[in-house]
């Protein structure tokens, strides 16, 4: 059921944007060469390729060579279209209306029409990780074989932020494919590269998929949208897990390109004129949120006295063996909601302050345990150089160090033994200011507060920052709302590492994003 | 001889059972969610919960036993919750990769080890003897990581000769499997070596104090005869023991080495499985991984029974 009263076109908004911000070459020139194997060395082991239900960097980066979306993000991480042509939103706000680009087709030959996006929008919502993003819709529909339509209960206003948001991506995927259990997913989609063999913990080999029709609104690809071409015949993900072999097979020439060069070895490979080093300035959010329903941090004082007591540059240093930058936000600088507000509390690096608040919190040396993980060495780092700058604020600071799936489970389903968990953020940063302080507000795996509500003013913030129409609105209430989160020390930002890559001085065309793309990337002769 | 061996398998059938008991015992207690591993740590908990209910964990410790026995009797071992395949498949695919690198990582063992402990034992107290046994210990002693990471160096990055990592099919390319296995052989075999050569050492000396070696030599057998034909029989009884053992080690014990040369083996396999807490394939894996190694020490058993008459009789 429809009401719709009169259209907003946003697909011009969409697309001139998205063409403002796409930079590489003219379509007839995306491919310099056509042909080879590019051969890329991924750092984490890939699971599975079922990208509804798993939120791993890993999955993602084979993943969507492979699959496309109805929307999905930008070079700025901004919503934009790609499976659809154009949007029309009713004017009521609750009506949703995508005509899908023609002449589409699945790896399998078979055309994309509505009917595989309802089916995959069915798949989502029953098992998808992220399927709370489609929580206010109230049905979809498909009036015919190229219209798809979403009707909300209620106007959302950060709607298409949601189905375009790229860390669990709503891929498309052929309506036979709808019933697959979790996890068994057949990898068809529309990419522009197709499956050939995925050995896990070993490799993935994808292939040109040659019937690939290229999204042309744009001259060149965009986020993992935009007009992508399949330049090199195949390309190679191999699991190359320790980094020193990584590097080595990037110095061998056997691989092209690594994902994560440690930072200790760019200065080596510098002088190396076959290398190319490459970088995502800012690429994760590195943050610890404290457990509110736990004595002592269930202490307002308490949290601010750690907070006065935190020296963050000495933390990102040894972090990331000097390579970050501090930032005292939940956005990257750049980013529409980027914010410094509540700043004021970021980076104190105040020993005495954090002494007198502990005096005035009646803290008597109970213990803090800092719950962390050796699994991921930033983590496990963080935690080391936090708990001594506590100790010497006068905190019983108590490492508790646990492989990562236990510490995990702890931090999500125990409210008791743990007073900081660790974690970083990528993707989640990158979607925009209602995703990253989504992990704040109610209801909450990862934000432990008394009784399980979270803080009313806070909430209140963010339902604005959720709900209201208004950008400027939104970006106000996203200020407040982080200002509430340094005020209340809801969770505490260290701040933020780039991503450090490097190609073989033939690979031309790449360009570092959130994700590995490996469209429009050719080998020079 | 038959009957000895029956008799061993049989005794094998019980100690696997255990062995399944077991580790889905340990499982169970461990802590940690595959749900949350798969969803991360930004889910809510709704969708935790759900993701648990889609995956059967939702499920109680005697429903799941009853699933878990129920399949396994069929030759079932389940699904893998993170790769999505069925657990027999997975771990019939990757177990040639673990055998055919511990094969041939027990062939180094072999040669070197035999070769260094009797060349030592014989140069007893010589120069050659001396350092045969430092390069045993330094066998012992040095990390095989550390040591993958040199090798990769040196013989990947300097000199060229070897890949730095990575898997070949044999069957599909013989060279190309020797080139990419051999520093991950080398890397696992050389501890084993350390070891093998010092046991050879101590045995043979022992021998070689025997009275039916100084007959030997008192009846004009050359030197050689006498170390091969006379002394290596007695010597193997021992070492044949160990080779069980080592073959256990480098076939269950390679998670570290498969993961710096990205070879795609059960110990690999194994390890991310339990990073993931993919329970179906640590259950599926140890109870494979536990029937190798029972076959493997009924191999050794049954040959150590015919190599020393005592033991059949026994």
């Amino acid at each position: 059921m429809t009401h719709r009263n009169s259209k907003n076109r946003l697909r011009g908004l969409l697309v001139a944007g998205a063409m403002a911000m796409a930079a590489g070459p003219a379509y007839a020139e995306l491919c310099g060469n056509v042909g080879g194997d590019l051969v890329l060395g991924m750092e984490a082991k890939l699971g599975t390729l079922d990208q509804h239900v798993n939120a791993a960097n890993a999955t993602r980066n084979v993943a969507m060579n492979i699959f496309e979306t109805l929307m999905t993000r930008d070079e700025n991480m901004a919503p934009i279209l790609d499976l659809a042509d154009s949007l029309d939103v009713s004017d009521d706000k609750l009506t949703y209306t995508f005509k899908l680009r023609s002449g589409v087709k699945f790896h399998n030959g078979k055309p994309l029409t509505s009917a595989d996006v309802a089916a995959s929008f069915d798949r989502y919502s029953r098992i998808g990780v992220d399927r709370s993003a489609l929580g206010s819709v109230d049905h979809w529909e498909t009036p015919d074989g190229a219209t798809f339509k979403i009707v909300l209960k209620e106007p959302q206003a950060s709607f298409l932020e949601s189905i375009s948001a790229s860390t669990v991506p709503i891929v498309v995927v052929p309506t036979e494919q709808a019933s697959a259990e979790a996890t068994r997913l057949e990898p068809i989609g529309t990419g522009p590269f197709q499956l050939e063999e995925f050995v896990a913990d070993s490799h993935v080999k994808l292939k040109r998929y040659e019937d690939y029709k290229p999204n042309e609104t744009l001259e060149s690809m965009s986020g993992f949208a935009g007009r992508k071409q399949a330049c090199v015949d195949t390309v190679t993900f191999r699991t190359l897990a320790e980094p020193g072999a990584r590097l080595a097979a990037l110095e061998t020439g056997e691989v092209d390109i690594v994902e994560d060069v440690p930072t200790l070895s760019k200065e080596r490979i510098a002088g190396n004129k076959d290398i190319v080093q490459t970088q995502l300035k800012h690429a994760a959010l590195w943050l610890t949120y404290p457990n509110l329903s736990e004595p002592p941090t269930d202490n307002l004082k308490v949290r601010q006295a750690i907070q006065a007591a935190l020296n963050l540059d000495e933390i990102m240093d040894a972090m990331s063996d000097g390579s970050y930058s501090l930032n005292p936000s939940f956005q990257f600088p750049g980013q529409l909601y980027y914010s410094e507000a509540g700043s004021q509390y970021y980076n104190q690096n105040d020993p005495e302050k954090a002494k007198a608040l502990l005096k005035e919190a009646g803290y008597d040396g109970e213990p803090v345990r800092l719950l962390t993980t050796r699994d991921i060495p930033r983590l496990y780092t963080a935690a080391v150089v936090m708990s001594e700058q506590m100790k010497a604020a006068g905190l019983n600071a108590e490492l508790v160090v646990l492989d990562w799936p236990t510490a995990l489970g702890m931090s999500v389903n125990e409210t008791k033994g743990w007073n900081f968990f660790y974690t970083g953020w990528i993707t989640v940063t990158a979607q925009g200011g209602a995703q990253s302080l989504r992990n704040l507000a109610d209801p909450s795996n990862v934000h432990k507060p008394k009784d399980n509500k979270s803080d009313p003013q806070f909430m209140e913030r963010f339902n604005v920052l959720s709900t209201s129409p208004d950008l400027d609105e939104r970006k106000a209430a996203f200020a407040k709302a982080q200002e509430r989160v340094f005020e209340e020390v809801m969770a505490i930002p260290f701040g933020v590492t780039p991503k450090n890559q490097a190609t073989r001085a033939n690979v031309k065309g790449y360009v570092p994003f959130f994700n590995t793309r490996v469209s429009n990337i050719w080998l020079a002769e | 001889m038959l009957a000895y061996t029956l008799r061993r398998i049989a005794q094998a059938v019980p100690i696997l059972l255990l062995v399944s008991l077991i580790s889905f015992g340990i499982m169970q207690l461990v802590p940690g969610d595959p749900a949350a591993v798969l969803a991360g740590p930004n889910a809510t908990p709704d969708e935790l919960v759900h993701l648990r209910q889609t995956l059967g964990l939702d499920k109680s410790l005697l429903t799941q036993i009853m699933i878990f026995y129920g399949n396994l009797f069929q030759g079932d071992l389940g699904y893998s919750i993170i790769l999505g395949e069925p657990v027999l498949k997975v771990v019939i695919e990757r177990s040639p990769i673990s055998i055919s690198l511990a094969i041939y990582s027990l062939i180094l063992t072999i040669v070197f080890g035999l070769f260094i402990g009797v060349v030592a034992a014989m140069k007893h107290n010589r120069w050659i003897d001396q350092v045969a046994m430092a390069f045993a210990l330094i066998g012992v002693s040095v990390p095989n990581f550390w040591l993958g990471l040199v090798m990769i160096v040196l013989f990947s990055v300097h000199l060229g000769w070897l890949p730095t990592g990575g898997y070949v099919p044999f069957f599909e390319d013989p060279i190309g499997w020797f080139l990419a296995a051999t520093m991950p052989a080398l890397s696992l075999a050389l501890m084993q070596i350390g070891l093998l050569a010092r046991l050879t050492r101590s045995t043979m000396l022992e021998v070689l104090g025997q009275d039916y070696i100084r007959t030997a030599r008192a009846k004009g057998a050359s030197e050689p005869r006498v170390i091969i034909k006379h002394a290596m029989s007695n010597v193997l009884i021992p070492v044949v023991t160990v080779l069980g053992m080592i073959l256990s080690v480098l076939l269950s014990g390679s998670v570290i080495v498969e993961t710096i040369f990205a070879v795609p083996g059960i110990g690999a396999l194994l390890g991310n499985a339990i990073l993931g807490r993919d329970y179906p394939m640590i259950q599926g894996g140890l109870i494979f991984v536990a029937a190798v190694l029972l076959i493997l020490n009924i191999a050794v058993d049954v040959l150590y029974a015919w190599l020393d008459p005592r033991v059949r009789v026994q």
